[in-house]
């Protein structure tokens, strides 16, 4: 049903183009060349020494739970910027379906607004 | 498209692919040793010698190459082999030695600001799969640097293609459009202005991407014991130290790309491989000189930003910097087309 | 005739009368045997599935099909429906079936240990139904009618989880937004029949004249639309609902998420097709702008977020905000036709409705494995699960890779294709868009973290990989995002391309039914 040369077919864009095909050759054969020089790296390590434990200069390690940084601590200084937006919304998001049924009608309204008024058509 | 074409296309990139990588691994390592070298003359020392790099790696591939106890031990080698190797792939898409890219019409603009962000991710990943705390934090910190720097440099990408498109050019993402239309050569003295903020962004975008001082509190030495790279040892630190010197020959390769992009050999009417010599030999020279201004001298000369004042500096001044030049490239465009204004290398008799 | 040629003339009737029936099978099977009934239902989709990649094939190589309920001879002022399938109904009802073969492969373990199960499977079917037959129909009432069927049944569904107070609430926010959606496009549906006496969304279109009521219909319809499609600030009960119903139904729900913004890419392209440009504020620029607000307050959102499904739902809303750009980009530039960029735009767009089915879908997937394993969603209390977990931890960076769009996944070839046209109308927009990929790949990384990496967790020491079936649904949908990642151009050149032309392309969509009544 498809000819083979459309597997091979560049995506065009107009102003740009994309083809999967050659990247991923070219993923494999430098993936190929990585392995081997990485094939001269020393490949093995004393297993189960004090080596394999997680480096906090010098201090003792923790329980693991304490050890793992919770998904709402991750960004910090991303989201130190952005703090004053994100609250900014979150307090649009009441929860109370009441208010989204207000939305509905503020965007139906800026909706009339702006098609119906300027045709003039009253 | 015949049976023929397919395979030598498929040759090409695989001896391209071959070819670059070796390519792009040696002098990657020569220009962190010219790097190092420039940066300890300027702050009065003496410095190691240029061949350092090459001795780092083949040190630390007799190394033992530790696994810790609380990593993901598959996504731990994977993350520094995906790097490099992904990296290495960008090289396919640039004009190396002022020469086309390899591969002309298979991957664009938009792809290689794409590529680029797969050895940060893949660092991002191994550093959070070592399952240590600084690993983290700096894991973390590099992601929020991505987000930082992505948006100036999407701007400055798309602010040339958009100029470049107002000129009728087709596939304006390609990097043989935007090679072969050197952004100088047509804009009008707004434009001009505006191809200057817009280099100077991108200089300021170098350093984050490839987390040299002042932007490199993902790693962080004295603060969190080299970031994410805490647990990382033997060869797997030196994938990831070849990642980094061949990620600072593709930035440099794109700022040389997108503005930079004249050869010698016209200028003095060369020709066949002499000509090939002399713009490799300038190709290198331009690499170098992006190399000082944008990593060097900017790391010798300030200190260490916190996390929350990297995202601001990119976020607020660099981001206005660059929407800055996009409006005057849009303004300059208006007024060449209302004003009939003639491009600046016309005022100055060079076209 | 013979069998193959009836199976295809009839093909839009059995899309919808075949899981329909399925439907109100399904207990009578459940009576019998558990294990017969999954297999009964899944059974049905796939039949269905058949039938329409069959149809698909047929509307794509022969264009538009009809099918007429009701008095044959159109000359005879007889009350009947009309169906009419062109490649854009076709490409939403593949998504469609894709999805929900998926989820019901899915819910064979990860719903195994709930009771009520025979509801649980009919109306699945029931929302599949609605969706089919909101995407095949050529009608407004009809749409109207498959509207209700996929609103109800997807309340209830969402509200699977009736000993848990929030799944409860969810639902009922859903039944009510439905419920006044449904209302409005009652409503404007009336003032079509009150204008033009007629119900037919071709003969509506031919005879619009874009007056008075024609422009209140325009907003009472995209409002209601626009708020079932889950478009920003309308969006609000999107989360809700996505987190609160069990991960199988959400997969079904962004497909009848979908089918509502097929309604309002009929709406603009189709029936106001010749009337867009008439338009005092461009209507095109109006969807660019809620486009563009739709990715920002997505994403930003989405990282504020701790709870997994609550992420992975307003990641959901920005992936929106990508269609809503593409289509309104392309929507721009119809005067009367559309430009290149505008058709690539377009094309972006369309492409991207799979997309985001297929990525987001994959996520919600992995979100419930992780649920099913560890009995969390909360990212706060997860940690460490790729030793546990190894097949769902590849799934989900599969889908990571996907959702933010990074070569070689399909999510890049679309936002590709939007990248690269939306400059064109305005710089700005495609940086917005750039970045905001680039945000959703800080948030899924952020989940990959959290979920998957760090210490082993003494907690989830004994969590195990979770049941083959889930690999399994996972597994095909990972496949698909590949295979479409690998080979875009042809899916772009196969199906998206003819769904956007036949977007594009209203006269041909109106005279095939006028046609058949004879320029009536």
């Amino acid at each position: 049903m498809l000819p083979f040369e459309s597997l091979l077919k560049t995506l065009q864009t107009g102003s740009g183009f994309w083809n999967p095909l050659v990247w991923i050759v070219a993923i494999i054969v430098a993936l190929l060349v990585v392995l081997i020089i990485r094939g001269f790296g020393k490949k093995d390590y004393k297993k189960g020494t004090s080596q394999t434990q997680a480096f906090l200069s010098g201090n003792p390690e923790y329980d693991k739970e304490r050890m793992h940084i919770k998904g709402s601590n991750v960004y910090w200084g991303f989201s130190e910027i952005l703090n004053w937006i994100i609250n900014l919304l979150k307090k649009m998001h009441t929860g109370n379906v009441s208010d989204y049924v207000l939305w509905f009608v503020i965007i139906i309204a800026i909706l009339f607004l702006s098609i119906i008024i300027p045709a003039g058509a009253i | 498209m015949d049976i023929l074409q397919i395979s030598q296309t498929a040759l090409t990139v695989i001896l391209g692919t071959i070819g670059l990588a070796i390519f792009g691994i040696i002098f990657g390592l020569f220009y962190k040793g010219v790097d190092r070298k420039l940066s300890a003359h300027m702050q009065g020392r003496i410095g190691p010698p240029i061949r350092q790099p090459f001795r780092d790696v083949r040190k630390l591939f007799v190394k033992e190459n530790i696994v810790p106890e609380n990593a993901i031990s598959w996504i731990f080698h994977l993350a520094p082999l995906f790097g490099l190797v992904a990296t290495i792939s960008i090289l396919l898409y640039l004009p190396i030695g002022g020469f086309n890219p390899l591969v002309i019409s298979s991957g664009d603009l938009i792809l290689i600001l794409y590529l680029l962000i797969l050895p940060s991710l893949a660092m991002v990943v191994g550093g959070f799969s070592s399952g240590s705390p600084y690993a983290t934090v700096g894991a973390q910190r590099e992601m929020a640097t991505m987000i930082a720097y992505e948006f100036p440099l999407a701007i400055i990408i798309i602010s040339m293609a958009w100029r470049l498109s107002m000129e009728g050019v087709r596939n304006v993402f390609a990097l043989s459009s935007i090679t072969s239309m050197p952004i100088w050569n047509f804009v009008g003295p707004l434009g001009f202005i505006g191809g200057i903020i817009l280099l100077l962004a991108l200089v300021l975008v170098t350093p984050a991407e490839l987390s040299k001082i002042p932007f490199d509190s993902p790693e962080a030495e004295t603060e969190i014991a080299g970031g994410l790279l805490t647990e990382y040892s033997g060869r797997n630190l030196a994938m990831f130290y070849l990642t980094d010197a061949v990620k600072t020959l593709v930035m440099a390769s794109v700022i040389v790309a997108l503005f930079f992009p004249y050869n010698l050999s016209p200028l003095f009417g060369l020709e066949s491989y002499l000509a090939f010599a002399v713009d490799i030999i300038f190709y290198l020279v331009k690499v170098l000189l992006v190399v000082l201004f944008s990593v060097t001298l900017i790391r010798v000369a300030i200190a260490r930003l916190k996390i929350d004042q990297i995202v601001y500096t990119y976020w607020v001044p660099i981001t206005l910097l660059s929407l800055v030049g996009l409006i005057f490239l849009m303004w300059d465009q208006t007024f060449m087309v209302n004003f009939d204004i003639q491009p600046v290398f016309q005022m100055l008799g060079l076209a | 005739m013979n069998a193959l040629e009836f199976f295809v003339v009839n093909s839009p009737i059995f899309a919808v009368a075949i899981p329909l029936l399925g439907a109100f099978l399904t207990p009578i099977f459940g009576m019998i045997n558990d294990k017969l009934r999954n297999v009964f239902a899944i059974f049905i989709m796939i039949i269905t599935t058949g039938i329409v990649f069959a149809l698909s094939y047929d509307v794509v190589t022969n264009g538009i099909r009809t099918y007429i309920f009701g008095a044959q001879d159109l000359s005879l002022p007889v009350v009947r429906i009309l169906f009419e399938v062109d490649a854009m109904s076709c490409f939403m009802a593949i998504i469609s079936v894709i999805l929900a073969v998926v989820a019901l492969i899915y819910s064979w373990a990860f719903m195994k240990e709930n009771t009520g199960l025979d509801k649980y499977y009919t109306l699945l079917l029931l929302m599949t139904t609605g969706m089919l037959g909101m995407e095949l129909t050529g009608d407004m009432f009809n749409f109207f009618v498959f509207l209700e069927i996929t609103s109800i049944s997807s309340a209830a569904l969402v509200a699977f989880w009736i000993n848990r107070g929030k799944s409860v609430e969810a639902g009922f926010k859903y039944i009510v937004i439905s419920t006044i959606g449904a209302l409005f496009v009652l409503f404007s549906i009336a003032l079509f029949y009150g204008q033009y006496n007629a119900l037919n969304m071709a003969i509506i279109a031919n005879s619009i004249q874009f007056t008075f009521l024609d422009k209140i219909a325009l907003v009472l319809l995209i409002g209601a639309l626009a708020m079932k499609a889950g478009i920003v600030p309308l969006h609000m009960w999107l989360p809700d609902a996505y987190s609160k119903a069990p991960s199988s139904v959400t997969l079904v729900l962004v497909a009848a998420t979908q089918a509502s913004l097929y309604g309002l890419l009929r709406l603009c392209f189709t029936i106001y097709g010749n009337m867009i440009t008439l338009s005092p504020v461009s209507i095109g620029w109006l969807l660019v702008l809620f486009g563009i607000v739709t990715i920002l307050l997505g994403v930003i959102m989405a990282i504020a977020q701790t709870d997994l499904k609550r992420l992975i739902a307003f990641a959901a809303v920005g992936e929106i905000g990508y269609m809503i750009l593409g289509i309104g980009t392309g929507l721009v530039t119809m005067s009367p036709s559309i430009s290149a960029a505008g058709l690539t735009a377009l094309k972006g767009g369309i492409f991207h409705i799979m997309n985001d089915a297929l990525d987001i879908g994959l996520m919600f997937l992995v979100a419930g494995a992780i649920f099913y394993a560890t009995r969390e969603t909360s990212l706060d209390r997860l940690g460490g699960l790729a030793r546990n977990m190894k097949y769902t931890t590849a799934f989900f960076i599969i889908g990571l890779l996907a959702v933010s769009g990074l070569p070689p996944m399909n999510g890049f070839a679309s936002k590709l294709l939007i990248y690269e046209s939306t400059y064109q109308l305005n710089p700005i927009l495609a940086i917005i868009a750039i970045l905001a990929s680039i945000l959703l790949l800080a948030i899924f990384v952020k989940v990959l973290h959290s979920a998957f990496l760090g210490p082993a967790l003494p907690r989830f020491n004994e969590v195990k990989e979770v049941p083959k079936s889930m690999l399994f649904a996972m597994a095909i949908i990972a496949g698909i995002i590949i295979v479409f990642g690998v080979f875009p151009d042809i899916i772009i050149t196969n199906i998206v391309e003819p769904a956007a032309n036949a977007l594009v392309n209203n006269a041909g969509y109106i005279s095939k039914i006028l046609s058949l009544t004879g320029g009536a």
